[in-house]
Parts: C-alpha cells; sequence; structure tokens
C-alpha cells in the first residue's frame, strides 16, 4: 500500500479528489455480502446477527477481511427503519435475509405519527450504532459504510406498497406528510450513525426508481426526500452514496439534481455512458450480482476490469448479492481493481 | 337500444378506465345494468379495453406504476358490477394462470401489474402471493390444472427460486403439462434459457403478448 489508506481513498473519490486507483467496496444493506461461506466458516451468523451488536460488528469485519471489499458495511437487511416505524418484520435465515411480514399501515391516512427521537433511542439502531462504534475503533484505516433504506422504500415499508403507489398520486397531501416523518428519522438515523464513527453513508431506495414512479413523481418525491436527508447528511459532514435499482433510463436527464457524492446503479446501467453524459456523476457500480453468483472467476475478473478501465469511480457489485455466492468469485473481483 | 348508444357506455367505460376515475365506472356500469346493455359486452369493450389502452400508455412510458394501478381498481370496481349479469353461455373456460413471486423476495409489484393485465387480457388468473416457496407454487398450479405458472422476482437472491419450481416440475412429471413464464427486474432470455422456462418478458404488457403467442393468440382452454 502506497500510504493513503481504503479510508482515504473511498473519502477522496466522494470528494473528487484525485486518488492512486478506484476504491472496490460492498456498501451493506440491502447490497450486503454476507454470504453463507463466510458465515459458515466464521460461525458468524445471521439471522442472530442482525439483532446482537458485537455479532455485526464480528460478521462486518470477517466480511472485509475475507472478500477484501475496502470498506465495512452495516447492517444487513433493509427492514431496521421499517421495524422501528412498527411493521412487523420476518428475521429470515442463515441465507435469506429479512423482510417485511406486514406493513404497519393500509395507507398513507393510517399512519401514526409518533416521536422520532423516542423511536431512535429503540430497536436495531442501537444495534447498528453500536456495531459501527466497535468497528470504528477496530478499522481505523476502513471506512464504516452505514447503509440505510430510502425514504420511499421505508414509507413503502411501513404503509401497503399498493396503496402506497396510488396515493402518491391521490393523496398527495398525506403522502408527502408521511415522507417527511420518515425522513426526519432517517435523518436522525443518519446522525447517530456519524456519531458512532461511519464515514459514510449509503441509501438504497429500491421502490423509487423511474421505471416504478415515471420522472413526473421520481421528481416530485424521490429526488425531493433524498436530496433533504442528502443534505442533512452533508451536515453531519460525511458524504453520501445514492444506489438506484433498476433501469434509470426514464429519469435520466433527472440523476444530475440529485446531491449525492456517487450514484451507484444496477447492471443494466451503461456507467461508462452516463459518466460521459454528465462527467460532474460520480459513478459506483455495476459489477452484475448475477455474474459473481454464476460466473467463473475468469470471467468475473474481465468484467471488473473493463469497470475499471471505463473508468467507473468507485467499484461494487450492482445489486443485492445471492448468499449463495462464492468466495472466489468476490475476491476475483476485489484482487483485480486492486490489481493482484 | 342502438348500437350507438351502447357504444356510447362502451366508450365512457373505457374512458374513465383509462382516467383512473373509479366513481365514474362504477356510475357507469350501474346505468349499464339499467338499460339493459349486455354485460359481457360492456366488460370487453368498455372495462377491458380501456385497461388495454392503459397497458398501452404504461408501454409507451407515459403511464407508471401508480396509474396503472389505479386504471386496475377502476376496471376491478367495472367487473365486480358486471360480472353477476354475464349470460353463462358468455361463460367459457379460459386458460387459467397460476401467478405469485418467489419465496425470499417480497416485491409483489411486477407481479400485480402483470396480473392486472392478464385479466385485462381474459386469462383467469390465480394470485399466490409473494414470497411462495416453490413446491407451494407448483402444488397449486397441479390442483387448479393451470396452463401456466407465471414467476416473477425483482431480486437476484431469489431466481434460484424460479429454477427450483421448474426443476420439481420435471421430477414430479408435470412438466408438460404447464407453461413457465418469468420475468422482473434480474431476469433476462438467457437466464429463462438457462433454467427451461417457456418464455421470459421483460415487463407486464410483454407477458400478456408472450402468452397470446405461445397459446397462438387463444385465450381459451
Amino acid at each position: 500500500m502506497n500510504g493513503i489508506t481504503p479510508k482515504n481513498r473511498l473519502l477522496d473519490v466522494l470528494n473528487k479528489k484525485a486518488t492512486d486507483r478506484a476504491p472496490v467496496i460492498c456498501m451493506g444493506g440491502m447490497m450486503n455480502a454476507s454470504i453463507v461461506e463466510i458465515m459458515n466458516s466464521t460461525g458468524f451468523t445471521l439471522p442472530a446477527a442482525h439483532d446482537n451488536p458485537d455479532l455485526m460488528a464480528s460478521l462486518a469485519g470477517a466480511i472485509q477481511e475475507q472478500t477484501g471489499f475496502e470498506n465495512l458495511g452495516v447492517p444487513f437487511c433493509m427492514t431496521v427503519e421499517a421495524e422501528l416505524l412498527g411493521s412487523r418484520i420476518d428475521k429470515g435465515t442463515l441465507a435469506c435475509e429479512p423482510k417485511i411480514k406486514q406493513e404497519a399501515f393500509g395507507s398513507v391516512g393510517d399512519v401514526i405519527f409518533r416521536d422520532i427521537d423516542e423511536m431512535l433511542e429503540s430497536g436495531r439502531i442501537q444495534t447498528v450504532t453500536s456495531a459501527t462504534a466497535t468497528l470504528s475503533q477496530t478499522h481505523k484505516q476502513l471506512p464504516v459504510v452505514v447503509s440505510m433504506t430510502g425514504p420511499i422504500s421505508t414509507a413503502a415499508s411501513i404503509i401497503n406498497p399498493m396503496a402506497f403507489y396510488k396515493e402518491l398520486r391521490k393523496n398527495p397531501a398525506n403522502a408527502h406528510r408521511v415522507l417527511e416523518y420518515v425522513t426526519e428519522l432517517l435523518i436522525g438515523f443518519a446522525a447517530r450513525s456519524v456519531r458512532a464513527g461511519a464515514s459514510v453513508i449509503a441509501i438504497g431506495d429500491p421502490s423509487a426508481t423511474g421505471e416504478i414512479l415515471g420522472p413526473v413523481m421520481f421528481q416530485e418525491y424521490a429526488v425531493r426526500y433524498l436530496n433533504i436527508l442528502t443534505e442533512a447528511v452533508h451536515g453531519f459532514g460525511v458524504p453520501v452514496i445514492l444506489h438506484i435499482c433498476g433501469d434509470i433510463n426514464k429519469v435520466r436527464s433527472l440523476i444530475p439534481g440529485l446531491k449525492a457524492n456517487a450514484i451507484s446503479t444496477d447492471a443494466m446501467v451503461n456507467l461508462q455512458k452516463l459518466k460521459e453524459d454528465f462527467p460532474e456523476i460520480t459513478t459506483m457500480g455495476n459489477l452484475s450480482t448475477y455474474s459473481l453468483e454464476w460466473g467463473s472467476p475468469d470471467k468475473i475478473s474481465v468484467q471488473t476490469q473493463k469497470l475499471v478501465d471505463d473508468g467507473i469511480d468507485i467499484i461494487s457489485p450492482a445489486c443485492g448479492l445471492s448468499t449463495s455466492t462464492t468466495l472466489a468469485n468476490i475476491r476475483a473481483m476485489t484482487r483485480t481493481v486492486q490489481g493482484e | 337500444m342502438s348500437d350507438n348508444k351502447e357504444q356510447t357506455f362502451f366508450t365512457a367505460l373505457s374512458d374513465a378506465v383509462l382516467d383512473m376515475d373509479e366513481v365514474k365506472v362504477e356510475e357507469i356500469a350501474h346505468r349499464v345494468i339499467k338499460e339493459k346493455i349486455d354485460a359481457y359486452r360492456a366488460i370487453e369493450n368498455g372495462l377491458v379495453d380501456g385497461m388495454n389502452r392503459a397497458g398501452q400508455l404504461f408501454e409507451d412510458e407515459e403511464y407508471f406504476i401508480p396509474e396503472i394501478l389505479l386504471c386496475s381498481d377502476a376496471m376491478y370496481a367495472g367487473l365486480n358490477i358486471l360480472n353477476p349479469y354475464i349470460n353463462r353461455e358468455q361463460q367459457r373456460t379460459r386458460k387459467k394462470v397460476v401467478i405469485g413471486v418467489v419465496e425470499g423476495d417480497t416485491h409483489d409489484i411486477g407481479k400485480n401489474l402483470v396480473k392486472t393485465l392478464l385479466d385485462a387480457a381474459g386469462f383467469e388468473v390465480v394470485d399466490l402471493g409473494r414470497d411462495v416457496p416453490p413446491a407451494q407454487i407448483v402444488n397449486a398450479a397441479i390442483a387448479e390444472h393451470a396452463d401456466v405458472i407465471a414467476l416473477s422476482t425483482l431480486m437476484t437472491t431469489t431466481m434460484d427460486g424460479m429454477a427450483s419450481v421448474i426443476k420439481i416440475l420435471q421430477e414430479s412429471g408435470h412438466r408438460d403439462a404447464v407453461k413457465v413464464i418469468v420475468g422482473g427486474g434480474p431476469i433476462s432470455q438467457s437466464f429463462a434459457d438457462r433454467i427451461g422456462a417457456d418464455g421470459y418478458a421483460p415487463s407486464a404488457p410483454a407477458a400478456v403478448k408472450l402468452l397470446h403467442k405461445l397459446f397462438k393468440d387463444s385465450i381459451y382452454a
């Protein structure tokens, strides 16, 4: 290593400073790398690690060490916020991530607005911040990325999503009230994460894609609340990575309006072209998780090298990794970026 | 009743579906009953026509998920009123589709969309919901004598479940009895080919077209 720590390298890229090479990271949350192979070999397992801060930190540490990803990423799901807001969660199994069992509310009009500060002191936000505090102490050279669920996805996890999508159009006043409420909670979560030592906040908002919402509602709801959250995090002195799921074509022109420091996309998006069209965007991605699961190390190496050669700023998986992905395949990815 | 007047009702139903106006659809549907207009034709030429137009706007990227869901609500509101008035002889057995989201994935927007459009296209759709284990999907298809299993996922992590469905069908000797079609964000034609699915559709309207192709344009069993 030529003096630069992985933490500084990632922060430099996110702050648009020149670096020796692109970092290779895996942001956690919806896109975590807690594969079965690592869990079985270390004994740091899910679903237990979702609730236990020591186990969460240990698993995040083991993932980093074994995969070679240049960050620590917590948590390992996208249900922390929804659980706090009242939805019933199925914590999943070793190989299957947690999911919403039952949304707390049937419609935007039913949402009960609880005291945010009180909520922030409870639930698994404590688990995440405590794990973050540990990791930031034990791994000072590595960035701790805390992944959060974006405003729309959180709202669609506490309100029946079918009703929620309709109400974005039918009941915009209440929809906005709910999104303001949810965004405030997320800002509080981010503040606590930063205080605990998070170097970067990552946001995944899979329910807020241009494919689902179309450009008008993407601007009115997604861009608006993502930017409120992002600017609040900037106020805490920390950069933001935003992952947008699916094909961004329908909202392509709105992407430069997002204030996140880096935009991560799914595998079908041509990041080189995105960079060409909007040179101001710091791009992140987008190695196919399908390749990561089914491909050979050689093929993965070739695909990763292409991303590096294309000048993608941060190399990472394009979507959530399958828990049956092999370590050998992930290592092929990280080692290619690291020039090994 | 003149054809002209009937057509005015059909057009009004179609427009109200397209305009996402559930209340108006109900109001017109009640008038259709009162005027003794043929309920079956009102469904086909009114409600379904409106939903097909909405599907076209979705393909043209003028409508998105929220709009399609609202159109679908309007269509179902009309169907609830008109369905009891359909004549027996008009009810032919239609091709049956069992639809579900594979276990591990709780996203069901895509699936709901496909269900709506297949309903509108005249297929009989049995919805198993989301997060369904592969064996349960197969069992339901066998029990329902389904012609099609339609599977959707939004997550790469649950794609294995699609392959499992086909494997279970093969092992239980039911593979030839039912067509399997797949779709959803991470799915591609090559994935569909690899797991031995009968077809792949990149979007909900494409799923309807795919089934029309597989069944040579007949929705009847």
